[in-house]
């Protein structure tokens, strides 16, 4: 038995303190959600509803409200952007880590480099000359715009998580099965593609919330009421006469579940993409 | 021609990245291009550029000469640095405390690390309704133990806006240095920490003689990293402020984004994108730098 010493407890008091900071503004969000536009506007503000409801959540989920038809109408936008995204994310970075990994050509290391300096560049900065070239290409009001652009912000992190992946599959496996007869592409969607399951797995989530969460892209590219994401299509709350507040928090909750979950069942593979790199020692 | 010759053997490896690279090119290296070019032409407020003129630097001399930006500058520096600052340090705090196997571990690394995946915009919205000037939880908490006699308005102030703000930029980012940190504490041999204890270290001197050497990399990584996303904030201030009040929480990117989408000023915008993505590259070389030291010989 560990005695329970100063730094013990100055660890255990200062994460306590951590959850709380984490917790306040979420538990807020939800109590909020579950009132009604007049209860959440009273003073002092109830950390218990009086009458709790799920009325903003059915509001929001019912294609007959007429909140609903145009949140449902968002999510289904979203869902189809984070999707797309994530599906040629992983279409384009897997060949290309493989690439990167098993291969020795000219320049190498440097496209290698200048692919993950990606990262550095201010979002913002490119807004400018890509919605000029979007509106060129006529893309602009497009959802394309959106996927072709998220496309880019996560592919640095998913090739260079990718291949570490394959740098540790020993090419051995793969030579062995084209002795066999096999061919590179036979032996890579045998062998390499199973090994490497975890590391897809770990790029498509960190595609998918990379895009459902995106805010600065969306809000500039598209202007069409129909075609709108969700993060900005919840500036539809906002009214000239007031804020509704409930539903407001209940929406960004339920944008919140997809990725909170699929994060949590999977923060392995999230935890690796993000940290991947960053300690080899 | 060796090169050439080698290029030529390996023609069939490129195709590999073709895709990537093709998208890489169209989505970076044309914007980074457009941007150098129009940064010096006047272009007029509207989006018909045929009708820009040539000005040279000009637009550079206006950005670095005005008054607002040196205010946006002075904003951007407390927001970065600040923000950098007390995320990295709860955030090395939390994995320095769950760096240990208890019950419930797991679940709490969970909970901590929620912030971080939640969109900013719901971010946001979450913190501007706890800071509601009138009907606001935090003004209201404040009250009721008190430490104000009056109701805050935190947000609409312009002493403490940037605080505010620093705030809820800090709960959404310190899960991130967490765990890049708590990664990097894993990686801390095991054995040396015994046999230091067996020597008869104490906690302190294993902690100051073992631990913080080994994670001088990815303490490295992790700051430059956030210095990076906080230097391209703009979800945060620019739904709970837009920049105000009276520009006092207005930083470099809102500001960027307001001079070309708000008063469609492309040429100017350009030239201040500009100087930001030298700013920006600078510590992009020493990000790749601190990330391929450990790397280098593998790939050689």
């Amino acid at each position: 038995m560990r005695r329970l010493d100063g730094w013990r407890i100055t660890g255990i008091v200062f994460l306590a303190g951590l959850v709380v900071f984490t917790l306040v503004p979420m538990a807020w969000m939800l109590v909020t959600s579950l009132k009604g536009q007049f209860a959440a506007l009273q003073y002092p503000p109830s950390w218990i509803p009086r009458e709790p409801s799920l009325d903003n959540y059915t509001d929001l989920l019912s294609p007959r409200s007429e909140v609903g038809r145009i949140f449902l109408h968002y999510l289904l936008n979203s869902l189809w952007v984070s999707f797309a995204t994530t599906v040629l994310g992983v279409l384009v970075a897997v060949p290309a880590a493989y690439a990167f990994s098993r291969f020795r050509f000219p320049g190498r290391n440097l496209l290698f480099y200048g692919v993950l300096l990606r990262n550095m560049f201010p979002a913002v900065v490119f807004l400018m000359p890509l919605f000029i070239m979007m509106r060129w290409l006529g893309l602009v009001n497009t959802q394309w715009s959106l996927i072709i652009t998220y496309l880019t912000f996560g592919l640095p992190l998913s090739i260079w998580l990718l291949k570490g992946f394959y740098d540790n599959i020993p090419v051995q496996l793969e030579q062995a099965a084209r002795i066999d007869g096999a061919s590179r592409f036979r032996a890579f969607l045998l062998i390499v593609m199973p090994l490497s399951s975890p590391g897809i797995i770990a790029t498509a989530i960190y595609s998918f919330i990379l895009a459902w969460n995106e805010y600065v892209y969306a809000l500039t590219f598209l202007n069409d009421k129909n075609k709108l994401t969700l993060p900005v299509g919840l500036q539809a709350f906002f009214t000239e006469y007031a804020t509704n507040w409930p539903g407001l928090m209940a929406a960004s909750f339920i944008m919140s579940v997809p990725v909170v979950v699929m994060f949590l069942v999977l923060q392995k593979y999230f935890v690796r993409a993000l940290t991947e790199g960053a300690v080899k020692s | 021609m060796a090169l050439f010759r080698r290029i030529v053997r390996h023609w069939a490896d490129y195709l590999y990245i073709a895709p990537a690279l093709g998208v890489m090119l169209l989505v970076i290296g044309y914007p980074v291009y457009f941007t150098l070019y129009l940064s010096l032409f006047n272009t007029p407020p509207n989006l018909s550029l045929d009708d820009k003129i040539f000005v040279g630097l000009d637009n550079y001399a206006r950005v670095l000469g005005a008054d607002s930006v040196r205010e946006a500058s002075v904003n951007t520096m407390v927001w970065t640095v600040f923000s950098t600052f007390f995320a990295f340090v709860l955030g090395f705090g939390a994995a320095i405390a769950l760096n240990r196997e208890f019950i419930g571990r797991g679940l709490l690394r969970g909970v901590l690390l929620v912030p971080y995946v939640i969109s900013a915009v719901a971010a946001s919205y979450i913190w501007r309704w706890l800071y509601h000037s009138d009907i606001g939880v935090i003004g209201a908490a404040a009250m009721a133990l008190g430490l104000a006699d009056h109701k805050l308005n935190f947000l609409d102030n312009t002493d403490t806006v940037m605080a505010a703000l620093i705030v809820v930029n800090v709960w959404k980012e310190f899960p991130f240095a967490m765990i890049m940190m708590l990664a990097g504490l894993q990686t801390v041999p095991d054995a040396l920490l015994r046999a230091a204890q067996v020597d008869g270290a104490g906690p302190w001197h294993r902690f100051w003689h073992i631990t913080l050497p080994h994670l001088r990399n990815v303490s490295m990584v992790t700051v430059l990293l956030l210095l990076v996303t906080n230097l391209n904030s703009f979800t945060i201030p620019w739904i709970m402020t837009g920049g105000g009040p009276a520009g006092a929480s207005e930083i470099w990117i809102t500001q960027i984004y307001q001079l070309a989408f708000g008063r469609i000023r492309f040429g100017l915008a350009s030239s201040y994108s500009v100087i930001l993505f030298v700013v920006m590259m600078t510590i992009g070389v020493l990000y790749v730098r601190a990330l391929t030291r450990g790397d280098a010989r593998r790939a050689g």
